[in-house]
């Protein structure tokens, strides 16, 4: 069908039984090659170029969106096969809502119907033991996605051998405002209020006002009992938070439950916001408990990163900017990165080493 | 595609999970999937097991790492000889590949030289239609020289006055430079005077551009006596342009986002912000105004690119520029990456 336009013949020879064969038996052979060196962790791929191939190759932008798909599936395979933990996609950018209508209704269906494939073959997807993990900021996407979504994580969220998180819909802004906010939200939640009264049979504030109420009752014997009507229901109603108001109000002389709510609100427990490092935020981002992002590869010869992954790659990343576009991609062009990659990092551990070892002359 | 090692009527089948223009049924897919799942190390039991549909099959194909139902001796052998081969092929091709790459930048810097002459830079820059406006580099600060001649500080130094001048030559108002450590940082008087030497060798000292020095959390560095513009001896006047320089380090950027997240929390349990005032306008007005804002091209000397913890926020849309296997701070690198700069596109989205 649409694919690229090759000449008869090669494509025949292409295509015939032995050829694929052989073919296929050479493709095992290299990933095992390269599983003999060191293998990236986590991997992140930018899949930019389905919609010039699509205009290259004169064909549909939605059908190049699905040779885009079919490349990466071929990619994952080799990344699972050779031993790579984390794949993590750029499936769609919270900007890419900007496109066409026609265009990203297409593009929903195809995630719709790819979750919704997958979602059947559960039994599958547990042999191979990859996750399946959404990234992105959910309340863009409409409801019919989300159950899909929803549908495809569950079943496969018992698999721990790999992950594939698909950003979806996602930007690195996004995600770091998200993570900021939801660590503000961590820290500004008084402590005290995740200890509930009904966890301990009793409450320290109660104790307070049943001393209180004999020191009263020592006191004033005729007034007793308007005291223990007042004061018995603010403490009932708080619980274990009051623990402060009950000292202090036990001290002062006039009890009035419209002033211990005042000072309550005022010295609440709050956590250290001192205490957040860079791993707080980190565990806040969607990618948490990843591994440290190794490698991140773009198609289609742009050289930005477009909002992605921001915050996860400007460390040590190897950012690889490829001239081809996605639906070409394959093992054949992942293959150079692949050993460019490992000899690099054989020359940095050499330098390394060497380094350690002029330190220690 | 010929080269998936997959066959016409495979193909198609995956495509449109349809053979002989009969839709497929579960079980038939699972037969056709048969041959290209790696086998179950752990639980055989399953044979009927649904298999993947016809346009996921890979899906759940590469889910996996699944080993190999035995990894005979024999397999294992020919991985390892296979990987040596590749490594050494490959090495060999990356060292003469860097050779050869080198050498031609060379011959191209000998070749397009400034002259230290703003007139020439202006001139390579002449064709570029879009220049930056904010331009940024990442440089190393490096103990040892490997032949380069720009170690340590004093290297370090050169370089920022060579790029800062090639910068305001080319007449870009803007210029952030990243090194990690930050050493720049406790030198700002020292590099002002350095980068105004230089100006003055490019420009002379009537032309000379002023000149500020800043770096975030600092009040910036412009001394007095460098007015923005000033009378000529004919009587015109003509404003100088006028170049800022702004010293980004690592700090600037995991741990002024963590510190920013210290301030919101401490406001929050004040009660001074509430959650839904947190969002991505506030954080960047923020970083914006304390750090820096978004630079349109960023240039890398080193021979890949490794961000090395440049402020992340920052490089949301910026266009990253090497020259891949150069080393070093050269004006080729810097030309080559206004040129691609100007034919970029500029696409949110689309």
């Amino acid at each position: 069908m649409t694919s690229l336009h090759e000449h008869g013949l090669s494509r025949w020879i292409a295509y015939s039984p032995p050829v694929a064969w052989t073919v296929r038996q050479l493709r095992e052979l290299l990933i095992g090659a390269i599983k003999q060196g060191p293998v990236p962790q986590h991997v992140a791929f930018v899949m930019d170029g389905n919609r010039r191939f699509a205009r290259e190759h004169h064909i549909e932008t939605v059908e190049g969106h699905n040779m885009g798909f079919e490349a990466l599936a071929r990619i994952l395979e080799v990344c699972y096969k050779a031993g790579v933990k984390v794949v993590t996609i750029y499936a769609f950018s919270i900007e890419n809502f900007k496109r066409s209508k026609h265009e990203v209704d297409a593009l929903m269906e195809l995630a719709k119907l790819k979750l919704g494939q997958l979602a059947e073959h559960g039994a599958l997807l547990d042999r191979y033991g990859a996750a399946i993990r959404i990234l992105g900021n959910r309340s863009l996407v409409k409801p019919d996605v989300i159950e899909a979504i929803d549908r495809a994580v569950a079943i496969t969220a018992n698999n721990k051998r790999a992950i594939l998180n698909v950003c979806f819909p996602y930007t690195s802004r996004d995600e770091i405002t998200t993570a900021i906010k939801s660590t503000v939200e961590q820290f500004s939640t008084p402590l005290d209020s995740l200890q509930t009264p009904s966890k301990r049979t009793f409450s320290e504030s109660h104790i307070t006002q049943q001393i209180r109420k004999q020191m009263l009752e020592e006191d004033t014997d005729g007034r007793s009992g308007a005291w223990e009507s007042r004061s018995a229901s603010p403490a009932s109603m708080k619980g274990a938070k009051s623990v402060e108001e009950g000292r202090s109000s036990s001290t002062s002389t006039t009890i009035n439950p419209s002033d211990k709510d005042e000072t309550h609100s005022a010295t609440p427990n709050y956590p250290d916001p001192e205490t957040i490092t860079a791993a707080t935020l980190n565990e806040h981002m969607l990618t948490a408990g990843a591994p440290p992002l190794d490698l991140l590869v773009r198609t289609s010869g742009v050289e930005r990163l477009s909002d992605f992954m921001l915050w996860q790659c400007h460390e040590n990343t190897s950012i690889v900017f490829l001239k081809c576009l996605w639906p070409e991609f394959d093992l054949w062009q992942f293959l150079p990165v692949l050993v460019e990659w490992q000899w690099q990092k054989k020359k940095l551990q050499e330098q390394q080493k060497s380094r350690a070892h002029s330190k220690a002359d | 595609m010929a080269a998936i090692g997959i066959t016409k009527r495979e193909e198609l089948a995956f495509r449109r999970g349809v053979i002989n223009g009969k839709q497929l049924t579960a079980k038939e897919r699972e037969e056709l999937m048969k041959p290209f799942l790696p086998l179950e190390p752990i639980k055989t039991s399953a044979p009927s097991a649904l298999s993947q549909s016809p346009k996921s099959p890979k899906l759940t194909q590469r889910t996996t790492s699944a080993p190999k139902p035995k990894p005979t001796p024999i397999r294992t052998f020919l991985h390892i000889v296979l990987h040596t081969v590749i490594s050494f092929v490959f090495s060999i091709f990356f060292r003469f590949r860097r050779a050869w790459r080198l050498f031609s930048y060379k011959v191209r810097g000998v070749l397009r030289h400034h002259h230290h002459t703003p007139e020439w830079i202006v001139n390579d820059v002449k064709s570029v239609e879009q220049l930056p406006k904010h331009l940024s580099v990442i440089l190393e600060h490096r103990e040892d020289d490997e032949d380069q001649g720009n170690a340590g500080l004093e290297g370090l130094v050169q370089d920022v006055c060579e790029i800062a001048a090639w910068t305001a030559s080319a007449g870009i108002p803007l210029l952030s430079i990243y090194e990690r450590t930050g050493v720049l940082k406790n030198y700002v008087p020292a590099l002002h005077a350095a980068i105004q030497n230089n100006l003055e060798s490019y420009f002379g000292t009537r032309r000379r551009p002023t000149l500020t020095v800043k770096a975030p959390h600092t009040i910036s560095y412009s001394p007095p006596g460098t007015p923005s513009s000033e009378p000529t001896e004919n009587g015109s006047t003509t404003s100088r342009p006028h170049l800022t320089v702004l010293l980004l380090s690592e700090h600037d950027g995991r741990d002024t986002l963590v510190d920013l997240t210290v301030t919101l929390a401490t406001m929050a349990q004040k009660g001074d912000i509430r959650k839904e005032q947190i969002d991505m306008n506030l954080v960047n007005a923020e970083l914006s105004d304390y750090v820096s804002s978004e630079p349109d091209l960023l240039v890398l000397f080193s021979p890949t690119v490794v961000l090395k913890g440049y402020p992340p926020w920052q490089l949301r849309l910026t266009e990253i520029f090497h020259l891949p296997d150069n080393k070093g701070v050269n004006y080729q690198v810097f030309l080559k990456a206004l040129k691609k700069f100007g034919k970029a596109e500029f696409r949110v989205g689309k």
